[in-house]
C-alpha cells in the first residue's frame, strides 16, 4: 500500500512509517527520552527530505509531550513557574531556529547543518552517558560511593533578580532558565527535537532542580516550544506534513506502551549504556555520511 | 497548429505521407492520496499508408518546463557539503520517450534536434556566474541529466508500443511516482526509413485531487492557519493517547 504525502511529495508505504514511530515510541518509551532525536535522523535515511522530516517530527513531539506531560500535572511533578520562563525563552529561540533554518533551506546547506548538530549533540550526549554508566556497572559492589555535593555554578547565584522558585526549592535569576530554554528552542528548531535529552541533564547540573520535577517540567516546555515551532514551520517553510506526522504519532504512541514496559525489566545503569550505544551508533551513520563520498556529487533541487 | 505544420512539412518532403490520430484514455491524470504512479494509455490509427506495422514510432511525454537548481559536492575538510547553487531551466519537469527501436536507429540526428526526440537534445540552459564559467555548463547539463534520469524523471524505453490489428497501436506508458503537477504535450512521431512521415500530438493533465490536494493547498495557501491546525491536531492526538492508554 502507499500513501501519497502532501507536503513530502512523496510517495511512502504508511506502514513502514507506522513501524518507524513504533520501533523509536518502544525505545523512547523504555528509556523515558522523546526520541525526536532518533526519528528525525531516521525519517532522513528514509529518503523524507531533511527539511520535512524536521518540521513534520514536531508533531510527534508535541503529541507524545501532551500525553507525558498530563502524567506529570497529575502526579504534581511539574514547576510551573520555571517552565514559564523556560517557555518564555524557548518562544525566542525557536523563532530564531526557524529563521535560521529558512536561511540555511535557501543557501542549500540544511542538511550539512542537521547532520553536523546531531553529529556534535548525539557524539557529546552519548560519549558522556556511556563513560558514566560504565564506571557506575564497574563500580556498582563499591557500596562507599562518594556523595557527591551538588551545588549551582558560582556564576548561577551572581545573576541578577533572584526570586523563589518554590516547587524546585531554588532561589535562584529568572535570566538562567530564560537562557536555557532559549538554547534548547533554537537547537530544537533547527534538529526537529524537543531537546529533553539536553534539558533534563542541564536542569539537573545547572540549575540543580530536584529530580522528580525535572522531567514533568521539560515536558512542560517542549509542548509549548514545539508547538510554536511547528507553527513557525508551517507558516514560514511549508514544510509540515501533517499526515506523516499523525502516522509517527501512532506508531510512537503503540511502541511507547511496550517500550515503558520493557524498561521495567532492565537496570537503569544498563538501560543508560544501551541508550548511550544507540544514541551513538546514529551519531555514528550520520558522521559517516558527512564523510564519505556521496553518491553521488550533484545535489538537483527541485522547483523553487 | 503544431500538428498541421508538422503535417504540412511531411508531406511537403515525403510523398509516402501517413495520417495519424491519437488519444489518451485519460486526459487527466490525479495526484491524490494513494498515487504511486500511474499507467498512462495511448491510442492511434495511422491511415494512408499500406503497411502500418512496419513503420517506426517515437513518443514523446514531455512535462511541465521548471526550473531545478544544482549543487556540486565539494570536500570541506572532513566532510562534504554542496557547493553554491546553479539554476538550471527551464527544462522539462519529465521528460519521458516509448519508440518501437532505439531512437539511434530511428531518426538521423538533425531530426532528433529539431524535434527533440532524445533528453540530449532539449535546451536546458545553465545559469553561468564568477564561480561555474561556461565550460562548466556541460558538467552541469549531464549532471543534470544523469539525476533526472536516476529518480525516474527522464527516461527512454523501447517497450510499450504495440501494434495492433490493421492500423491501430497502443502506447502503455508509465508516469513515475515523482512526476510533477501541471500541464503535457504527448506527441508520437512516425518514421519510415529515417524519415518523419507523419506526428500528432495531445494534451494530458497532471493535477492534484483529493485529500492530497486539500492539504497540500491549505498548507500552501494559508500557512499560518494550517500551522494552528497541525498544532491543535497535536495536542489533541497526544490527549487521544493518553486517554487510550490510562491505567
Amino acid at each position: 500500500m502507499q500513501l501519497y504525502l502532501p507536503i513530502a511529495e512523496m510517495p511512502v508505504d504508511p506502514f513502514v512509517v507506522i513501524a518507524m514511530g513504533a520501533a523509536v515510541g518502544f525505545l523512547s518509551g523504555m528509556f523515558g527520552v522523546g526520541g525526536g532525536f532518533l526519528m528525525t535522523p531516521l525519517l532522513i535515511f528514509y529518503g523524507i527530505p531533511p527539511a520535512v522530516a524536521v518540521g513534520s517530527e514536531t508533531v510527534q513531539i508535541t503529541a507524545s509531550s501532551v500525553s507525558g506531560a498530563l502524567g506529570h500535572i497529575k502526579r504534581k511533578t511539574v514547576d510551573f513557574q520555571m517552565g514559564g520562563f523556560l517557555v518564555a525563552g524557548g518562544a525566542v529561540g525557536s523563532a530564531i531556529g526557524v529563521f535560521l533554518f529558512r536561511a540555511f533551506l535557501k543557501t542549500g546547506q540544511i542538511e550539512t547543518v542537521i547532520s553536523v548538530s546531531y553529529v556534535v549533540f548525539l557524539g557529546a550526549i552519548g560519549g558522556l552517558m556511556l563513560t558514566e554508566s560504565v564506571r557506575t556497572l564497574f563500580r556498582s559492589t563499591d557500596t562507599k560511593r562518594p556523595v557527591r555535593k551538588r551545588r549551582s555554578p558560582a556564576w548561577l547565584a551572581a545573576l541578577p533578580f533572584p526570586m523563589r522558585f518554590r516547587t524546585s526549592g531554588l532561589y535562584i535569576s529568572p535570566l538562567s532558565p530564560i537562557a536555557l530554554g532559549f538554547l534548547i528552542g533554537m537547537i530544537g528548531a533547527v534538529m526537529g527535537v524537543g531537546g529533553g535529552f539536553i534539558m533534563v541533564p542541564a536542569m539537573l547540573y545547572i540549575l540543580n532542580m530536584p529530580t522528580n520535577v525535572v522531567v514533568g517540567t521539560s515536558l512542560f516546555h517542549i509542548i509549548f516550544v514545539t508547538a510554536i515551532t511547528t507553527l513557525l514551520h508551517a507558516a514560514a517553510n511549508q514544510t509540515v506534513d501533517i499526515a506523516l506526522g499523525l502516522l509517527l504519532v501512532f506508531g510512537g504512541v503503540i511502541g511507547a506502551q511496550f517500550g515503558v514496559r520493557a524498561g521495567m525489566k532492565l537496570k537503569g545503569e544498563q538501560l543508560r549504556a544501551l541508550l548511550a550505544l544507540i544514541v551513538l551508533a546514529v551519531c555514528a551513520r550520520l558522521l559517516i555520511g558527512l564523510a564519505l563520498p556521496p553518491a553521488s556529487f550533484f545535489i538537483v533541487e527541485g522547483a523553487q | 497548429m503544431r500538428t498541421l505544420l508538422l503535417a504540412l512539412c511531411a508531406l511537403a518532403t515525403n510523398a509516402a505521407a501517413a495520417d495519424i490520430e491519437i488519444a489518451l484514455t485519460d486526459e487527466l491524470v490525479e495526484v491524490d492520496a494513494g498515487f504511486a504512479g500511474a499507467r498512462l494509455l495511448l491510442f492511434g490509427a495511422i491511415t494512408g499508408v499500406d503497411d502500418p506495422q512496419t513503420l517506426d514510432m517515437i513518443s514523446v511525454i514531455r512535462g511541465p518546463d521548471a526550473r531545478f537548481k544544482i549543487r556540486q559536492m565539494q570536500k570541506n575538510n572532513l566532510i562534504w557539503t554542496p557547493g553554491p547553487a546553479h539554476t538550471v531551466g527551464p527544462a522539462p519537469g519529465l521528460y519521458l520517450t516509448y519508440s518501437t527501436r532505439p531512437v539511434d536507429d530511428i531518426a538521423p540526428l538533425p531530426l532528433q534536434a529539431e524535434y527533440r526526440l532524445d533528453a540530449d537534445y532539449i535546451d536546458i540552459p545553465i545559469e553561468n556566474h564568477v564561480a561555474a564559467p561556461a565550460e562548466k555548463a556541460g558538467l552541469f547539463r549531464n549532471a543534470f541529466l544523469s539525476e533526472a534520469e536516476a529518480i525516474g524523471l527522464y527516461h527512454a524505453s523501447t517497450q510499450g508500443v504495440a501494434f495492433k490489428t490493421g492500423a491501430l497501436f497502443t502506447i502503455d506508458a508509465r508516469l513515475p511516482a515523482n512526476t510533477p503537477v501541471g500541464e503535457y504535450d504527448v506527441a508520437v512521431y512516425l518514421f519510415r526509413n529515417g524519415e518523419m512521415i507523419g506526428s500528432d500530438v495531445t494534451a494530458l493533465a497532471v493535477n492534484r485531487a483529493g485529500l492530497e490536494r486539500r492539504i497540500y493547498d491549505f498548507a500552501h495557501s494559508k500557512p499560518i492557519s494550517y500551522g494552528i491546525f497541525c498544532v491543535v491536531l497535536s495536542l489533541l492526538a497526544g490527549w487521544i493517547a493518553s486517554l487510550a492508554f490510562r491505567k
